[in-house]
């Protein structure tokens, strides 16, 4: 193998962080002032929200399942949370963590129809995404809701005095999903699924019960991602909130290299993915492009990753292919 | 002696109806390398499943270590102790190999993590065992066929297997490997383990085991200690038996006008300097071990897989850009080896599947509308002159069918389109004797009708009793050629296992030259 | 031979769905329960019982205005989901038919309208070009209605081939490249009329989105006018336009070459590809052709609303999937069938419009609709396994 091909294969083999190394220089260029601390924070910062969503995504695609459900989680736990905000006044911390366990109970009503009733993971999600938004409006009659000014603080308060919180709990988000995927029982299984079903339940793997705490983790991280855009946004809850969320957790997940068939992907490319769809978006606000320009780029962008990616699974597959014969002997008569 | 670690009592396995097992009684000792010979379709793969508790068995019983045995799944045979490491592994190829190892129980740290320090101590020390120098985080995905069949032993030796099945280890391994591989199970023997090895490379099994098993027809034929065999033995216990009335007989001779010319076809790494004739009217036999190349020869030459150099002509006419659209164009049929995967649409109606290659054939112009009445009348001709067993056609789906009934489809779904050259792939592979002997007769026909048919098989004795030639594959070369008039069952298999006086097995490959002075008869 | 012929009609002999055994091998409940279940016109039924029962309660549902109303809702979403069952059935998906309807709703409103307003548009790109106070670039022309009604066609079944070639060339999730397109699109609608809606379509393209052919009146005639809104359209225009793509789809679909091959795609891809199916020309026209009834919604939809529309609500794309899904398309492929889409489609309408007349909010519909198309899937498993049964007998 010569050394251009081996340049070639490096470069596919991190095509995304290429990618986000390409943008970043461009949007450098374009304008210097995106390299300030501010925009940087302000960028990791709203990506917060996506990229715990896309962390509980990619959970789900290494099972080669999907949650299409997670912005009407978002929402629904959200709505539930303000609302007893409101009418009984608890804390913010009470409100996050019934935000959690509403988001926890919906991923269990889809972990119920995918792993008990087989529902095929699409169609279950699909229903639910539906369900989700509508109780959500039901309760809410559609209206706006207001969470008190306390939660609004919470968005603003800084951790250690300098770090904004949304990227505290993004950053914990981060470090749980690395620990739990590549350092636990529970993780590394659902590797083994996502590589082979049939051989996971051959090696004496419960796969019903991790299949069932993937989608209610995916749940609970939906919560929380809802939680904290509401704090993000200075408490403001309308009708669209969290809606379409799960392309963008998907497209940030597939960004960082997990593949939609299972068992390959890790949190780390999706925290990268996840950056790289905020940065073109922050990047694109920030030099005043066109609002309505602005998700098509997007669109560009994507496309452009997963492109790349079908060309270093292609290359792949090339090199991986089975031989019945030692090609040194045949090629070069030999040694 | 000993108490063996495990009995088997007349032991019986039938599949709808057809014996696979036939009352073996067995015994394997610990300390013991029990080798295990026969062909393909013998019942070895079927006993071990027996005992792996892959399938349950119909009668018989079989104990371990005095107690009955009965698995229920692969995962209660563990517990027992035993060990199955298949040909093809059952390896996480995304994770590393001490991963693989304890997938299915981590041991943790008081916070709930695996433990990574104990994980990658103990799987250095098994790998260790196996001989393997790889670090243990290792993903299986970098590391070779042969190592990966290292790691499956590891994984044997961490769930304290007593008795560990190797089935055709060393079909994907190279010499160096599968030296390793024997002196790891030489040393497995010596602290006690009981091994039972099975494979096709005869001198490798005189090599390494104490006792050798040979099985034909589901039943065995011999067990005795491996000095009792010689290679000439141990082929003809494997053999065997008169086949005339198997096989309807070859009726028609081969023409001599060449239908398809295979000339110096390569691709690295799989096939080497491919040359092959087939004349109209000929049945030519394929014969080679699994992994030989047979295969991977047929779907180049249909066009499903890429070659390198040489040249492939239909009627005289050399064909370039293949696919499988312009081989059909050509006349060119492939009943590939797999129905279920690549035959057969199992979810669609039997009509439906015969229509499929042939089908711009039934449709009308402009918009290709296709003549419902005239495909149904066709494909219904078509099942009656193959006599397929089935229910209306145009209703059932080919998933209901038995396998000799849907391996019937499939050749009906070639012979719509009137093809001039056959090229089977193991067409009898998993089917009765009684449907076996009807596709037979309508290869016969076929070949009486003026096509040339190219049949891959590793069972020798069908290849045998139909065939006006056969060619032998080896390690992705055409290794021998033998007219009808040469067939010998013994040669043939020396050429396949290359066990000819010429070429010692291990060592460096033929040249081509070499092997054309070799087979040069 | 002739006895096998004798038993079979020719309308059952080849319709390549989940056929249904007719035996009477099952008697009694429980058989005809079954029979039922796996029946083609299972949805159909199911339909027809719940609209009879929500008529009592609800007797408003049955007079001929709702029914009538109910079925203008009906052509649109049939057109666009005839597309998605295609896909569906080859083994794709496609997210992008409500960007495409978008896009080419624009793009006809750009072909024909009458006037723009330089208040709403004057910010658009193609405001001075395609764009002028004076309406569309063809606007006034006698030509423009048919001239606007290709160019949307023509744009939807591009969109279609770029996602089909992505698919197959560059060998892509169906799901992430209908999503990209999807995305390029809806905001690429959004940015050329800055998110406004395009009026002053021309009378005549209103006609195909609402047209009646032939109207009727029921009741008396009591005064020599009848008034507008008691005349009730009978066949309209879109009756027609999606009524006959819903013939040449079923007819693509059961009676030619392409249709086999689609369901030898989506059955097994590989089997396919050996038997000589030319299986990416035959994805890629299955995207295109899935474009092209998205714009033939457009079409209707647009020309019912008398202007172009560069968003449509996102939940309509659930309805596409979920009446395709419940009419017995499945999202694994090489199964679904026109007829159950249809029939999907109409269980959809008519569970919106009777969740309507229970008065209740607009989310609680939603909620329902979510749980009928989990419904739905699970009586899929069921009918499925049914139906296994008596094939292996």
């Amino acid at each position: 193998m010569n050394s251009r091909m081996n340049i070639r294969q490096l470069l596919l083999n991190n095509s995304t962080i290429v990618l986000f190394i390409v943008v970043f220089i461009i949007f450098g260029i374009w304008s210097p002032l995106f390299y300030s601390p501010e925009n940087i924070t302000n960028i990791i910062k709203q990506a917060a929200f996506t990229g715990i969503v896309a962390v509980g995504m990619t959970f789900v695609l290494l099972t080669a399942g999907i949650d299409l459900s997670v912005g009407s989680n978002m929402y629904l736990s959200v709505v539930v949370s303000g609302l007893l905000m409101r009418s009984t006044g608890i804390d913010v911390l009470p409100a996050l963590i019934i935000s959690l366990i509403v988001g926890t109970l919906f991923g269990a009503f889809n972990a119920f129809c995918i792993v008990r009733l087989k529902i095929i993971p699409f169609m279950t999600t699909l229903g639910t995404l539906i369900i989700g938004r509508g109780i959500g409006t039901a309760l809410t009659e559609s209206k706006q809701i207001d969470f008190p000014e306390k939660m609004n603080d919470f968005g603003q308060t800084l951790f250690l005095g300098i770090i904004p919180m949304p990227i505290v709990v993004f950053a914990l988000v981060m470090l749980a999903g690395y620990v739990l995927l590549t350092r636990t029982q529970f993780g590394r299984q659902i590797y083994a699924i996502g590589n082979d079903p049939e051989a996971a339940r051959k090696a004496g793997i419960d796969v019903d019960r991790v299949m069932a705490l993937v989608y209610i983790l995916c749940g609970f991280f939906a919560g929380l991602a809802g939680f904290v855009l509401v704090s993000q946004l200075g408490g403001r809850v309308d009708r669209s909130f969290g809606e379409g969320r799960e392309f963008d957790a998907i497209a940030a997940a597939v960004l960082g290299g997990t593949s939609l068939f299972g068992g390959v992907g890790n949190v780390f490319g999706t925290f990268v993915g996840a950056l790289l769809i905020q940065m073109v978006q922050t990047g694109l606000q920030f030099n005043l492009v066109n609002l309505y320009l602005q998700p098509m780029v997007k669109a560009v962008v994507i496309f452009l990753a997963i492109f790349f990616d079908s060309l270093r699974e292609a290359s792949q597959k090339r090199l991986k292919r089975r031989f019945i014969r030692p090609v040194s002997a045949s090629t070069a008569g030999g040694d | 002696m000993t108490t063996p670690l495990l009995q088997i009592n007349a032991l019986s396995k039938a599949f709808f109806g057809i014996s696979a097992v036939k009352s073996v009684t067995l015994a394997v000792h610990p300390g013991e390398i029990l080798g295990l010979i026969g062909q393909n379709g013998a019942g070895k793969s079927t006993l071990m499943n027996l005992i792996g508790g892959v399938v349950p068995a119909d009668s018989g019983e079989m104990l371990l270590k005095g107690k009955p045995y009965t698995p229920r799944t692969p995962a209660d045979a563990n517990k027992n102790g035993i060990a199955f490491i298949h040909q093809e592994l059952n390896l996480f190829t995304n994770l590393s190999i001490a991963e693989n190892i304890f997938i299915d129980a981590f041991p943790r740290t008081r916070w709930g993590m695996i433990d990574r320090v104990t994980i990658k101590n103990k799987t250095r020390d098994l790998l260790q065992a196996v001989g393997l120098e790889i670090a243990p985080e290792t993903q299986i995905e970098r590391i070779s066929p042969g190592e990966r069949q290292l790691v499956e032993i590891a994984r044997a030796l961490y769930q304290d297997a007593e008795l560990i099945i190797f089935d055709e280890p060393t079909t994907s391994l190279t010499a160096r490997e599968t030296e390793r591989l024997f002196a790891i199970m030489r040393q497995l023997k010596e602290q006690g383990k009981a091994i039972i090895y099975i494979s096709h490379i005869l001198n490798d099994i005189l090599k390494l085991s104490d006792s050798l098993a040979v099985m034909r027809d589901g039943q065995l034929m011999a067990h005795e200690p491996t000095a009792a065999f010689d290679v000439n033995r141990m082929i003809a216990l494997m053999v065997g038996r008169s086949i005339e009335q198997l096989y309807p007989p070859r009726s028609t001779p081969p023409s001599t006008e060449l239908v398809l010319d295979i000339h110096g076809v390569s691709a690295a790494g799989i096939v080497e300097n491919i040359h092959l004739q087939l004349h109209k009217g000929e049945v030519l036999g394929l014969f080679g071990l699994m992994g030989s190349g047979r295969t991977e020869l047929a779907r180049m030459i249909f066009g499903l897989d890429p070659f390198e150099v040489g040249d492939i002509r239909v009627e005289g006419v050399a064909l370039n850009n293949l696919s499988p659209q312009s081989s059909i164009r050509n006349r060119i049929a492939f009943v590939t080896e797999n129905r279920r995967e690549e035959g057969l649409l199992m979810n669609i109606d039997i009509a439906n599947n015969i229509g499929l290659v042939a089908l711009p054939e039934f449709a009308r112009t402009p918009l290709l509308v296709i003549d419902r009445r005239e495909l149904l009348d066709n494909a219904q001709h078509m099942a009656n002159t193959l006599q397929l067993k089935s229910g209306n056609i145009a209703l059932q789906n080919a998933k209901a069918l038995s396998g000799g009934n849907q391996q019937k489809v499939v050749i009906a779904k070639w012979l719509l389109s009137r093809p001039a050259i056959f090229i089977m792939d193991e067409p009898t592979r998993g089917i009765d004797v009684g449907a076996k002997y009807e596709i037979y007769a309508i290869i016969n026909q076929l070949a009486a009708e003026g096509s040339g048919v190219l049949i891959i098989s590793s069972e020798l004795d069908e290849l045998i009793g139909i065939c006006d030639r056969i060619l032998v594959m080896s390690r992705g070369e055409i290794y021998g050629q033998f007219g009808r008039n040469e067939f010998n069952e013994e040669r043939i298999l020396r050429a396949a296992f290359r066990e000819t006086a010429a070429i010692p097995t291990g060592e460096k490959l033929p040249t081509l030259d070499e092997m054309a002075e070799g087979s040069a008869s | 031979m002739a006895i096998v012929q004798d038993k079979l009609s020719p309308d059952s002999a080849f319709a390549l769905t989940n056929k249904a055994k007719r035996s009477d091998r099952f008697s009694g409940g429980i058989g005809m329960l079954r029979r039922l279940l796996v029946s083609d016109y299972f949805v159909l039924y199911l339909t027809l019982l719940f609209f009879l029962v929500a008529s009592i309660f609800y007797p408003t549902l049955s007079n001929p205005a709702s029914i009538t109303n109910q079925i203008q809702n009906f052509w649109p979403l049939l057109a666009v989901a005839i597309g998605q069952t295609f896909v569906l059935i080859i083994g794709g998906i496609d997210l992008s038919v409500i960007a495409v309807m978008g896009i080419t709703s624009v793009a006809g409103a750009l072909v024909m309208a009458e006037n723009l307003d330089p208040a709403f548009f004057d910010k658009s790109p193609v405001w001075g070009s395609l764009m002028t106070e004076a309406g569309g670039v063809l606007a006034g022309n006698p030509l423009a209605v048919p001239a606007a009604v290709l160019t949307m066609l023509l744009i939807g079944t591009f969109i279609g081939w770029l996602n089909g070639v992505a698919i197959t060339r560059f060998n892509l999730a169906p799901f992430m490249v209908t999503l990209v397109t999807s995305t390029f699109f809806a905001a690429l609608a959004l940015w050329l009329t800055q998110s406004r809606n395009i009026s002053g379509i021309p009378e005549a393209y209103v006609t195909l989105g609402k047209g009646d052919i032939v109207s009727i009146y029921l009741g008396a005639k009591l005064t020599p006018d009848i008034a507008r809104r008691d005349i009730l359209p009978f066949i309209t225009y879109p009756f027609m336009i999606a009524a006959g793509l819903a013939v040449v789809a079923q007819f693509l679909l059961s009676r030619t070459v392409f249709g086999r091959r689609m369901f030898s795609i989506g059955t097994n891809r590989k089997a396919a590809e050996v038997s000589g199916v030319p299986t990416q020309s035959v994805i890629i026209r299955v995207y295109m052709f899935c474009g092209f009834c998205a714009a033939m919604a457009s079409v209707l939809y647009s020309g019912r609303l008398e202007i172009g529309q560069p968003s449509f609500p996102n939940n309509l794309l659930l309805d596409i999937i979920g009446a395709a899904v419940i009419g017995g398309t499945s999202l694994f492929g090489g199964k679904g069938s026109i007829r159950g889409t249809f029939f999907g489609v109409a269980f959809f309408v008519l569970l919106l419009n009777i969740l309507n007349a229970m008065r209740l909010s607009p989310f609680i519909i939603d909620a329902v609709k979510g749980a009928f198309i989990l419904v739905a899937a699970l009586l899929d498993i069921i009918r499925t396994r049914v139906a296994n049964q008596e094939q292996r007998v």
